[in-house]
């Protein structure tokens, strides 16, 4: 882990609230692996308070690149940065996707979840077969999708709610028939709470290793302020940010 | 070169700076951030007899320059903590405190007998003012004759100093502290988080599940200083200062107003290495205003 000033390189606005950062941070840019995420000191004042965590969407040292959507006072912040400014970081944090070279891998992504899984095909797609199915409430919810198009990918499935682009309907919809077709061996996820929930639905009893990269508000995250942590089936909370941001589906006691 | 030094007169420290309880997790999280040895003690997350899953999500909320947490004191245990401070002391020489809970008088008894028996341990902080335990935030710290039977009770079973943490909750702090110290605190620390609110117009319903929640950072730090001077005037035992200290300039405000030292919390969550930072913020102040000993300012504030 390591605590370092990034320098941005590119800010673009990729319209819906969307943005993309090309950071200089080259030492986290060696250590970073999919999965991975960073904690963003979005003022040098004390409002906002504490740290962002955003997704890694991709580590080419010396740079990273952040994907995010404007959600709040931090993301806004983040969304005013410049070629030339610079953003304290704390990364890598958290675990990471296990490579698993010899499965066959369903890469699902709602909305801005597609930065974990944008970076496991950018890193892992060259190397064998992978199927991406992408899915958002429309057109504008899916801004990455050119860039997407530089991946290596077997096939990519693309779902907008309102038919704006791809299918219609929700990427859930169309999971049956993907599975029976493509014959994956392991799921990774990363989405809106109610889209992973219903994947647990969808894919329990297949005998498949469904893995699930979870978002939550964070106050450190490493591990020390236990503000992350989430239900688990058995009762006890895990911690996203050092326990996770990665687990088994199943594992997660969903709430909706 | 300021002399940071500070004597509790029980213990001498080798500067005012400590981590707070519940933001320095088990100390090991901070190890690859700075070396612990530069703080005057640290004070790990705190702990129970048996181990607590916490509370159920959300348990932060982000207020302007400020934090409510409702953690609820998630923590491994008695017997894994007695692990774990092993292992911390085993990589660093700086003074160990437990911060102490317990569901009831005679848990927060048990654990502190257990940690005082505890070489590693330097100093035991009773947790009398957790609002993130019982709903509606009640607290021992919040009744000064509570606060004396259980500050009794648990010095007859402890060798190690007691530093009791008192709430801003209580409608009379000044009276509560005076019964801690009467009871045999040996020293006092405050201020705990402030009882706040967060409610959610969209779904009409409280942000936490427990309704109530501590309120840390900047944002409290004038309703800090304020209770740790009141205290201050009136304590006879050691007092340690904190609420929303983020530099060295703060934590020297808190040491004019009587404190003897300070406990650096939600900041550390913000910037890993602060507590560090802050320790040659406070000399590089002193310094500049040709301050050679803490006591030349502890307590001098003129009004």
């Amino acid at each position: 882990m390591q605590d370092e000033r990034g320098l941005i390189e590119e800010a673009r606005a990729l319209g819906g609230g969307y943005f993309l950062l090309k950071i200089a941070a080259p030492l986290i840019a060696a250590a970073v692996r999919p999965g991975h995420f960073v904690m963003a000191r979005v003022s040098p004042a004390m409002d906002p308070l504490l740290r962002r965590p955003l997704g890694i969407l991709e580590g080419r040292p010396p740079y990273i690149w952040l994907y995010f959507q404007v959600l709040g006072s931090g993301t806004r912040l983040l969304s005013g940065l410049r070629h030339g400014d610079s953003l304290d970081l704390l990364g890598p944090l958290g675990n990471s996707f296990p490579e698993m070279p010899d499965k066959r891998v369903l890469l699902i992504a709602g909305g801005r979840g597609i930065v974990p899984l944008f970076h496991y095909a950018r890193a892992y797609g060259e190397r064998r077969p992978l199927v991406l199915l992408y899915g958002g409430r429309g057109k504008a919810d899916l801004p990455l999708l050119e860039r997407i198009k530089s991946l290596t990918l077997q096939r990519l499935f693309v779902f907008s709610e309102d038919g704006s682009l791809g299918q219609k309907g929700l990427l859930t919809d169309g999971l049956e028939k993907i599975v029976r077709e493509e014959r994956p061996d392991a799921t990774l996820s990363c989405g809106p709470e109610a889209m992973l929930a219903r994947l647990a639905g969808l894919l329990k009893g297949r005998g498949l290793n469904n893995l699930a990269s979870l978002e939550a508000r964070m106050g450190c995250g490493f591990g020390a302020c236990h503000g992350c942590a989430v239900p688990t089936v058995s009762g006890a909370f895990r911690k996203v940010c050092d326990e996770g941001p990665v687990f088994p589906l199943e594992e997660i006691q969903w709430r909706t | 070169m300021a002399d940071l030094s500070v004597d509790l007169g029980f213990r001498t420290l080798k500067n005012p700076v400590i981590t707070a309880s519940g933001t320095f997790g088990y100390g090991e999280e901070f190890l690859p951030f700075f070396d612990l040895d530069i703080l005057g003690a640290l004070v790990l997350k705190g702990i129970f007899l048996e181990p607590r899953p916490g509370n159920p999500p959300p348990r932060l909320h982000e207020t302007p320059a400020g934090l409510l947490n409702s953690i609820g004191l998630a923590g491994p245990g008695s017997a894994a903590l007695q692990e774990i401070i092993r292992r911390l002391h085993a990589r660093t020489a700086v003074p160990i405190i437990v911060n102490v809970c317990g569901e009831n008088d005679e848990e927060f008894a048990e654990v502190a007998a257990i940690f005082s028996g505890l070489e590693e341990v330097a100093m035991l902080e009773l947790n009398i003012s957790c609002p993130n335990v019982r709903k509606g935030g009640a607290c021992p710290a919040q009744d000064a004759g509570h606060t004396a039977r259980l500050v009794r009770q648990v010095k007859d079973r402890v060798r190690k100093p007691l530093i009791v943490k008192l709430s801003p909750n209580a409608a009379d702090i000044v009276a509560v502290a005076q019964a801690a110290q009467d009871s045999g605190a040996d020293a006092l620390s405050l201020v705990n988080t402030f009882l706040g609110l967060a409610v959610d117009l969209e779904t009409r319903r409280p942000v936490f599940a427990n309704v109530y929640a501590g309120l840390s950072g900047p944002a409290i730090k004038p309703l800090a200083l304020r209770l740790v001077r009141e205290v201050c005037r009136r304590a006879y035992v050691p007092v340690i200062g904190m609420g929303g200290i983020t530099c060295g300039r703060d934590a020297l405000d808190f040491i004019l107003v009587g404190a003897s030292a300070v406990q650096v919390g939600t900041v550390n969550f913000r910037d890993p290495a602060a507590a560090a930072r802050i320790v040659s913020e406070i000399a590089l102040e002193m310094d500049r205003l040709n301050i050679k000993d803490l006591a030349e300012i502890r307590g001098k504030l003129q009004a």
